[in-house]
């Protein structure tokens, strides 16, 4: 129940700060832009907007909201409320992946992807992957500064190979790489059920290390300054 | 309600809370006072359970500190020197937003706002509050959920006499409605005013222990300062205890020659001073 209204409100928050309005004005973009597009190049084009920009969006969105949080001090709250660092974490991770799922469906269904389902859930473990690390490195960082440039590494490593991989330009034993899987996922491709394994267990561990890096942010920002 | 024992916790090697034991009765005002590093945050920490590896032991609410759960908290509120509130909603929305957090709701949002004088503000975004304000608000926050046990953190900073008055009001009514309160400030007008008792912590330490009269009383007399007109103005001072022995005052008092006469008790700061041979900065 508490997890549910937390949820809610999470979702609300982001609607105050202009997360649903801006993500609006960007989908009506994406698809003036995607249906410009010669029709060869319009699958792939629209896969690395899905795979880059919502599907990625909790890694640049989540940094803005925790250290947003932590300027306001409300974490040091949350360290002394019935509010556990799971339900935190786990509901950071589903409002940012809804609207990212949101807008991916619009995406697909304006270009006629090859496979909803599997698009969904690329975005969707994308989505998740991507708000973790994002959780992992804003509670570590205190400006938008160093949160922009601790993503930097973050960018290449889930980026450049995906986007080589769906050009084809990877070695075929990379399709296991978990942003391969995803973008795989995401394009409506044939993906390997050993890289979707390893993407899940990245997730988990992922997770792991979040709820740690959270429960520590609670630990030392909490409590009363005396 | 509270229950300390031969507790000790170190960051390092050297132990920063050394030996403490103390307790806290069920709707007692308890003061924590000391300099800054003294370990009263460090103590808060682990009486809210967020330091585990302590010895010793820490029971609050009938839990040890460091075997808590998540419920440990439906009934302990926090205020906090400092605004913990989104800035963006609304008094009335980030009321809602915490309470959300608690099983118990057992006080109306409303009650709790016009309590605290903030009826006709509860529209208005947090980050148009004024201090004052925001001291109120995060005041009424830790009471949601109606806890039995309240943390307050120097709960008149930054408040004007009046709103100081009322908010000192409103602790001695939460108390008056059974809730234990463990309070720290560096305003010892408002730890003799509202405190049953206080402790003095320096270095990890309980240095002294008793209610504001007591540590008063106990360590320092009243004394009475007079003074007359002989040649300029004339001042002398004499314990309150021994006045029937100052012939000097009998006399001016008999010649009806005494200018101005004053008693005057040490305040606990004073009190603080001598014990511990430290300032509260």
């Amino acid at each position: 129940m508490r997890f549910k209204t937390l949820l809610l409100w999470d979702m609300k928050f982001q609607a105050r700060y202009g997360f649903y309005l801006l993500y609006g004005f960007l989908t009506v973009f994406y698809i003036v832009l995607l249906l410009s597009l010669p029709l060869s190049w319009k699958e792939n084009a629209a896969a690395i907007l899905i795979y880059s920009d919502p599907a990625a969006m909790g890694l640049f969105f989540m940094g803005a909201i925790i250290l947003l949080e932590k300027s306001q001090r409300v974490t040091s709250f949350f360290a002394v409320s019935p509010l556990r660092v799971i339900e935190y974490v786990c509901s950071k991770v589903l409002s940012l992946s809804v609207i990212g799922m949101l807008v991916a469906t619009v995406l697909a269904v304006a270009t006629n992807c090859r496979s909803l389902p599997l698009l969904l859930l690329g975005t969707f473990l994308s989505s998740v992957m991507f708000t973790l690390l994002g959780v992992i490195i804003a509670t570590k960082i205190t400006s938008l500064n160093q949160f922009i440039l601790a993503t930097v590494p973050i960018e290449i490593i889930a980026f450049v190979p995906a986007v080589l991989h769906l050009f084809k330009m990877t070695p075929a034993f990379l399709r296991i790489y978990p942003a391969n899987v995803c973008m795989d996922l995401i394009a409506g491709r044939d993906f390997s059920l050993i890289g979707l394994i390893l993407t899940m267990i990245l997730i988990a561990v992922l997770f792991v290390v979040a709820y740690k890096c959270v429960g520590k942010m609670w630990q030392n920002q909490g409590g009363v300054k005396l | 309600m509270i229950k300390v024992d031969h507790l000790t916790f170190s960051y390092s090697k050297n132990p920063f809370i050394q030996d403490m034991s103390f307790s806290v009765s069920e709707g007692e005002i308890f003061g924590f006072l000391g300099p800054s590093g003294a370990g009263k945050s460090t103590l808060q920490k682990i009486l809210l359970g967020m330091l585990p590896n302590y010895q010793g032991s820490a029971v609050v609410n009938g839990t040890e500190c460091k075997k808590h759960s998540s419920d440990f908290y439906e009934s302990i509120g926090v205020d906090f020197e400092f605004s913990t509130m989104y800035e963006k909603l609304t008094a009335r929305e980030n009321l809602r937003f915490f309470s959300s957090l608690y099983h118990r709701q057992a006080r109306s949002i409303d009650e709790l706002l016009q309590m605290v004088g903030l009826q006709n503000d509860a529209q208005k975004r947090v980050s148009e509050y004024s201090k004052g304000m925001k001291s109120r608000l995060n005041f009424v926050k830790a009471l949601l959920h109606d806890p039995k046990l309240l943390f307050l953190d120097e709960p008149t900073s930054g408040l004007d006499p009046t709103n100081s008055r009322l908010m000192k009001d409103m602790i001695l009514a939460e108390k008056n409605r059974g809730k234990t309160i463990l309070l720290t400030t560096h305003n010892m007008q408002d730890a003799t005013e509202l405190c049953d008792r206080v402790a003095f912590i320096v270095g990890g330490q309980i240095f002294a222990m008793d209610s504001p009269h007591n540590l008063i009383m106990s360590r320092g007399a009243a004394s009475v300062t007079y003074t007359w007109y002989d040649n300029g103005e004339q001042t002398a001072s004499c314990l309150l205890e021994q006045i029937s022995e100052d012939q000097q005052l009998q006399r001016l008092i008999r010649e009806n020659r005494l200018q101005s006469i004053h008693s005057s008790e040490p305040t606990l700061n004073d009190i603080f001073m001598e014990i511990t041979g430290r300032t509260l900065v």
